[in-house]
């Protein structure tokens, strides 16, 4: 049986009838707050300065995604999948191109070269997608230097993956069948200098959080999440592995091409908030060596980038799992023989780690709450473009940030309609 | 007995009893499904995590076929001595389209108490046993018997139901 203290933390009255007994102070965080980006509503029940218990609702970013797809067809989506996640969209196209590759049986037409290039993308995402969290870390445990530092040096990767893919945060390299773009000779030599660069500067973000005392005693033996803890909880990705849960979908049932590499699996069995940075840090430069190692192979891989699929989806199902930045990210696809899916079923990993994260909370100081409730890496979309529909004339126009801004600006100088 | 069971049952270190496992499948590699039905669930999960001691749920996805739905625990049995997951698909079969009911197995993982509120949510599939079958993600104001994954609703529909709910929000404002 469950014990009461496992009770999972989505369980919320409206009413705030659910207070634990002895706490004396509630606090309210969200779904709209300066803190925290992603629209979640914490409920944090104190006594004095400690947390008892910390809840949370979801629900204010709903947007039907699942439904849509079955609206659209499979080509469609895989251009709807990626904006599942504003950073993490790599990740998401992967999962669904090997979904839809088995489905239609095509699994073995995929050459090496596009499973490379797919690769290095979803790599690339890591990266970013780490170096962006554990500056923000460093901004809430009020060291903004390591802030400034380390998105300086996240430009780095951002200049690769705009190099390769034309865009910034949502590359979109990937189709059934292969992938859109190459890796040319040309680029893959001006990409390597830039990536041992950005070894050497991560080598010194981790030499920051190590050595220098204000922020490693922010993270030392702060929120806590003890092995047994973790496996009740049942938290995926570098969450897990800083607390002794050594599974990397990677590992533990590659796919793509990542059994060919040589790499180190990271975890730690400290399951302090220190450790959940280390494991971030460590597998930024573990994704950086693979990158590495993926541009030499790609000098002599070979092979079509792109194989047919026909619109047409054989009836099937799959499910199909890969490792996002955050963690364990699962898709199940349906398919019934016709170009439109019968039910696709997205879980993206942070729900998955709100329950453990919640759990670390019990008994902390207050002052210590936003470092512990970042150590998931809650995401939010970020995207530079905007799209605009004309409501009356359905007249459609996708332009840019300071396009919009301009605009708008011009709008409202001169109070005349946008259009 | 099928080679698929024999293997599972290798991989697992643990025999089933008979008559609770329906079928078991093998999609791939470390790779299962096995399917049962809504009154052996609860048996055979039991087994699955007391005996093989798996304790990780991915996700639950509810699915509708034809003339019934469908429950998918998507479960991992680790080995963590080889870093290594062997993905099982329980699949539970045979829940009644007109009452869909079917055991919570809220006592065995606790990640199923919002997984299983989810599927309730979208589909209305009632839980038997969970002690808090509530809404997850949809509004408060959601009517209750629109199950917006249900295939009866339209995109078109569901748009409609959502703007009457911003609109009378806004009128009590």
């Amino acid at each position: 049986m469950v014990e009461e203290t496992f009770r999972s933390r989505f369980r919320t009255e409206v009413d705030g009838s659910d207070a634990p007994p002895g706490s004396d102070y509630h606090m309210f965080i969200g779904p709209q707050h300066p803190w925290c980006e992603e629209p979640a509503h914490f409920i944090i029940h104190l006594k004095g300065e400690r947390v008892v218990e910390a809840n949370i609702r979801i629900g204010f970013n709903f947007r039907g995604m699942e439904k849509a797809m079955e609206a659209r067809t499979w080509r469609h989506n895989t251009m709807l999948i990626p904006r599942a996640c504003g950073i993490c969209s790599a990740v998401h196209q992967n999962i669904y191109v090997r979904v839809v590759e088995r489905l239609a049986g095509i699994e073995d037409q995929i050459s090496e070269r596009a499973r490379l290039i797919r690769m290095f993308s979803c790599e690339a995402e890591r990266i970013h997608s780490h170096i962006l969290w554990y500056g923000i870390l460093a901004h809430d445990a009020g060291f903004d230097t390591l802030l400034h530092v380390s998105w300086r040096d996240r430009e780095i990767i951002m200049d690769i993956v705009e190099d390769l893919s034309g865009n910034r945060v949502n590359p979109a390299l990937m189709l059934p069948g292969g992938v859109k773009r190459d890796i040319s000779k040309e680029k893959a030599d001006r990409t390597k200098p830039k990536i041992n660069d950005l070894i050497k500067k991560v080598e010194y973000h981790k030499k920051v959080f190590v050595e220098e005392a204000s922020i490693r005693n922010r993270l030392e033996d702060v929120g806590v999440l003890t092995k047994d803890d973790a496996k009740k909880t049942t938290p995926n990705g570098p969450t897990g592995r800083a607390s002794g849960l050594p599974f990397d979908v990677r590992k533990a049932s590659p796919y793509e091409l990542y059994d060919q590499l040589d790499w180190n699996l990271v975890y730690y069995t400290e399951g302090d908030i220190l450790a959940t940075t280390l494991v971030r840090l460590d597998e930024t430069l573990e994704s950086l060596r693979m990158c590495n190692q993926i541009l030499d192979k790609l000098e002599t891989a070979e092979g079509e980038l792109l194989a047919r699929v026909r619109p047409k989806i054989p009836a099937g199902e799959y499910f199909g799992r890969g490792e996002a930045p955050r963690g364990e990210d699962v898709h199940y696809g349906i398919a019934n023989g016709t170009d439109k899916p019968e039910r696709y079923k997205i879980r993206a990993p942070s729900l998955g780690n709100i329950d453990a994260t919640l759990k670390r909370m019990d008994g902390e100081y207050i002052a210590d709450m936003p470092v512990i409730l970042r150590s998931y890496d809650p995401c939010f979309s970020c995207t530079n473009r905007v799209m605009i529909v004309n409501d009356t004339t359905g007249e459609k126009m996708i332009i840019g940030q300071d396009e919009f801004a301009l605009k708008a600006i011009k709008a409202k100088k001169y109070n005349r309609p946008f259009f | 007995m099928s080679n698929e069971l024999k293997e599972l049952e290798d991989i697992l270190k643990i025999t089933f009893s008979k008559g609770l496992v329906k079928e078991v499948r093998k999609v791939e590699e470390g790779h299962f499904d096995i399917l049962t039905t809504p009154d052996k669930a609860y048996d055979l999960m039991k087994i699955l995590t007391e005996d093989a001691g798996i304790y990780h749920l991915s996700t639950v996805t509810a699915v509708e076929r034809e003339k019934e739905f469908n429950v998918f625990y998507h479960i991992q049995h680790r080995i963590e001595e080889e870093f290594r997951e062997v993905s099982i698909n329980f699949i539970v079969t045979g829940i009644n389209k007109d009452k869909p009911k079917t055991p919570s197995l809220l006592d065995f993982f606790v990640a199923a108490d919002y997984y299983e509120r989810e599927c309730y949510d979208f589909f209305g599939i009632y839980f038997e046993n969970h002690p808090f079958m509530q809404r997850l993600i949809l509004p408060e104001k959601w009517p209750d018997d629109v199950r917006p994954m249900l295939k009866e609703y339209g995109w078109e529909e569901l748009k409609e139901i959502t703007l009457g709910i911003a609109k009378q929000i806004s009128e009590n404002d």
